[in-house]
């Protein structure tokens, strides 16, 4: 009643009084009104608006973490980063010669429209996926063919081997979405695919509503990761843009949030301190990695970049970053122990500290004294930071240092011309897989880092379908990594978020996930 | 009356040009791609050379500067390149917090500002003006973004009087919205009754020492008499100046209290498209808040006709 009288209310002197009044009532009569959640919603604050909610248009983390719960992959990781099956019935079926991948469709998949998921819907999303995604026009080009054999079984044949396949199929950015064939479209105006939520509403810039699903049909497996069983416990998730970090965490200690994404780690005293919100460690969450102009500039030359690695610090770089031990580790294996990629090779150049060493090797470089641009912005707090340290760091190695402090948006665009930049700062989310990032990895990314000695290591770790020569392989690409200093991986980082402390079951992950998290009444 | 306001309206097409042609031309002297930041960081040159082809983005800029204005002046401010929607209805959609917060905070302030500024003036010199000017000084200088934490602070986190941020759950009343706009509304509000304290103070003191007062005291009407039916009357016009702009000021500049408060408003908006580089987003918001600025300034123009008979256009 009270909200139908506000809503007519025009801007007239009694309108303003009434609307006064109302305010009043509606603040003193039920101060927490508006923030009470009930155990069948929850708000979840996000770093920002989400570039889109197709989940193939843009590889943006957020789209990912959102869409994630509407669309499911074949494929997806657990706890471990193993590739488990989701809508795939299980692992597929790979011929002796690693280019045919059969793959069995699991029975009684709902979309969110009520139709039964077949292979023409998978067919359809990952022609879709091949067409628009990067890591799938990637792809692309070793597809052969890919086509539904009957209702539920689909085959993907390549013309040569792929072993990163899986892995590219099961992660949530860039995502290889499922979704009903009847749907796609571009840009895509219906979401319908079988996840644990379905798409309600979206208000640019102030939420993005998700719904139980209550025709979803759930894998028994035990969950682990992002793998097994799937239960939408909460009925309604809303994605909320706050994209002051101090705004997130003041609203999850006060309970109108019930998790805020990614806050600064200075929050990990107050939120431990709360008794209504806790602090949720990832880790490993990604790590910050500086590449280097290999095309252009004094980076070029092989021993400056030499002199580069064996001059830094990364415990003071990456303690200037993320301030205390618990939200960072120094790691010189690209992946940890456990993962088959596990490899120590080269761990002798890293995070050295040696300026003799490194002054001995700009002398041989007979470096000039041009400044080395450090590309970096404001917009990561840690990556400025790191900067300055790492600045410092160089200073004293004997270099000329040059801070260029931009936007981000300003970043991404000079980093993509040679002339303007010979260190930047970045960071990527921690993958599973090693031809997943960073970009440096593949052809023509910022820094152009293209050497026979990459060639041969990275041609010989992608022709290798058995995954254990791979992880020995793999040891090899690193060593050329350091080697040749395409970029500095400084080491693994966490991300701090904000869960309520009602909230149960809460998995921490790259790409929080929302399915199989309760709230306490 | 007719003429002065076809010259104003002239005026206004004028300074409209100007500021669409300044916005345009600077937001494209930043650095920073809409297309590249739009696809994420795996985008690759030809997604983004597609894109920018969609949005005309590969065009000379005098060409898309022109094909802009033929736009504008059809009443279409263009499609955001990041939200995908027409630029005029992401306005439209932004515009009521960033009304209602303007408006509470102009009642704020006014509230505030008046009383004190005329109290401050009668009583010149005495403790309560030196108490009244002392706190416009703080208010004045406070920066709005930290009394909008303290307060977050205090009346949300602490108290739990209002919520923290945004506008109100996704099927929130009317009333559950405003009430998420009472904090930021007294944060600008306080910030922003320095200023109309100090002006209404100065205009009072310059009434308090007119003849027509002495005359108007020397007949023996009461003080009070004297002050509210003679000098308040004569202060509205430069009051109702200060209000006006202030408005205008709040429209177009509650930016930092609306990032803050998480408000869905124009000021938001417009800082999120300049990270966007959502170019037509960042023109037409512009333009649609010096229009308004402008607009204000004719409202107040006209209002002085009504207070003040000695005005004639």
């Amino acid at each position: 009643m009270q909200n139908d009288s506000l809503s007519r209310t025009g801007l007239t002197r009694r309108g303003l009084g009434g609307l006064a009044a109302g305010l009043a009532a509606s603040t003193m009569l039920a101060p927490a009104a508006g923030l009470a959640q009930g155990a069948s919603s929850a708000n979840l604050a996000m770093v920002g608006e989400p570039q889109s909610l197709d989940p193939m248009a843009s590889t943006a983390d957020l789209v990912g973490t959102i869409m994630q719960h509407v669309y499911e992959p074949l494929f997806t990781f657990d706890a471990n980063w193993a590739t488990q099956p989701m809508l795939a019935a299980s692992l597929p079926a790979i011929s002796a010669d690693g280019k045919t991948y059969g793959i069995e469709l699991r029975k009684g998949v709902k979309l969110h429209n009520g139709r039964d998921l077949d292979a023409e819907d998978v067919v359809a999303s990952l022609k879709r996926w091949l067409e628009m995604t990067p890591r799938g026009k990637g792809l692309a080009k070793s597809v052969a063919s890919l086509t539904a054999k009957g209702p539920s079984s689909v085959e993907i044949v390549l013309n040569k081997v792929e072993p990163a396949l899986l892995a590219h199929l099961a992660l949530p950015s860039g995502f290889a979405a499922i979704m009903a064939k009847e749907s796609i479209a571009n840009p895509l105006t219906e979401f319908v695919g079988t996840g644990p939520y379905k798409f309600r509403e979206r208000k640019p810039d102030q939420f993005v509503v998700l719904v139980r699903h209550d025709g979803y049909a759930s894998r028994s497996e035990p969950t682990s990761g992002y793998a097994g069983k799937r239960e939408a416990k909460i009925d309604e998730l809303r994605f909320i843009p706050v994209p002051n970090a101090n705004t997130r965490l003041e609203g999850v200690i006060a309970g109108q949030y019930q998790f805020s994404d990614q806050l600064p780690v200075e929050s990990f005293k107050k939120l431990s301190a709360s008794s209504a919100a806790k602090a949720v460690l990832t880790m490993p969450f990604g790590f910050p990695y500086f590449p280097t102009n290999t095309k252009q500039g004094p980076m070029a030359d092989l021993k400056v970049r030499q002199a580069f690695q064996m001059a830094l610090d990364l415990e003071e770089v990456l303690m200037a970053g993320f301030g205390e031990p618990k939200f960072f580790a120094l790691a010189p294996a690209h992946f940890p122990k456990g993962s088959p990629f596990f490899s120590e090779a080269g761990k002798d150049k890293y995070s050295r500290a040696d300026v003799a060493g490194a002054k001995k090797l700009l002398a041989e470089a007979k470096y000039d004294g041009t400044p080395i641009r450090i590309l970096n912005s404001k917009q990561y707090d840690f990556h400025h930071r790191m900067a300055l340290v790492m600045a410092e760091q160089m200073k004293a190695a004997g270099f000329k240092v040059q801070l260029d402090v931009v936007d981000w948006a300003t970043l991404i665009q000079r980093r993509g011309d040679p002339a303007l930049w010979d260190v930047y700062i970045t960071h990527s989310a921690f993958l599973p897989e090693p031809m997943l990032s960073p970009p440096q990895l593949g052809d023509g990314a910022p820094g152009w880092w293209s050497t026979p000695a990459k060639e041969a290591a990275l041609t010989a770790f992608n022709a290798e379908p058995d995954p254990v020569k791979r992880g020995a392989l793999w040891g090899k690409v690193q060593q050329v990594i350091f080697d040749e200093v395409p970029y500095i991986r400084a080491g693994n980082f966490a991300a701090l978020s904000g869960a309520s402390a009602k909230m149960k079951d809460f998995t921490a992950m790259p790409w929080p996930s929302f399915w199989n998290v309760d709230l306490d009444k | 009356m007719l003429a002065h306001l076809g010259r104003r309206f002239a005026g206004l097409l004028l300074v409209l040009f100007i500021v669409a042609a300044m916005v345009f031309f600077l937001t494209r002297l930043a650095p920073g791609d809409p297309a590249a930041l739009m696809l994420g960081d795996q985008a690759t040159a030809e997604d983004i050379a597609k894109l920018r082809i969609a949005y005309g983005l590969d065009k000379p800029l005098l060409v898309q500067f022109v094909l802009w204005l033929k736009e504008v002046a059809s009443g279409n401010l263009g499609q955001s390149i990041f939200l995908q929607r027409p630029v005029t209805q992401a306005l439209l959609e932004r515009a009521e917090p960033t009304f209602f917060l303007a408006m509470f905070s102009l009642a704020i302030a006014a509230a505030i500002g008046v009383p004190a500024g005329i109290a401050s003036a009668v009583w010149r010199g005495r403790p309560l003006d030196q108490v009244v000017s002392g706190l416009a000084m703080l208010a004045a200088n406070i920066p709005s973004f930290w009394l909008g934490l303290i307060f977050i602070q205090f009346f949300a986190v602490k108290l739990g009087w209002f919520p923290v941020a945004g506008y109100g759950s996704p099927d929130a009343g009317f009333a559950e919205r405003l009430q998420h706009l009472l904090l930021p509304s007294a944060v600008l509000g306080l910030v922003n009754s320095a200023l109309i304290t100090r002006f209404t103070r100065a205009s009072m003191l310059d009434i308090l020492s007119a003849d027509f007062l002495r005359t108007a005291r020397a007949k023996g009407l009461s003080e009070r008499r004297v002050l509210l039916e003679h000098a308040f009357r004569n202060v509205l016009v430069p009051v109702i100046t200060v209000l006006g702009l202030t408005l205008a000021l709040l429209i177009g500049g509650a930016i930092v209290t609306e990032t803050v408060f998480g408000l869905p408003g124009i000021g938001n908006l417009v800082v999120s498209a300049v990270l966007r580089r959502d170019y037509p987003v960042i023109q037409g918001a512009l333009l649609a808040v010096a229009g308004i600025y402008v607009l204000v300034n004719l409202a107040i123009d006209l209002i002085y006709t009504l207070v003040d008979p000695r005005v004639r256009y």
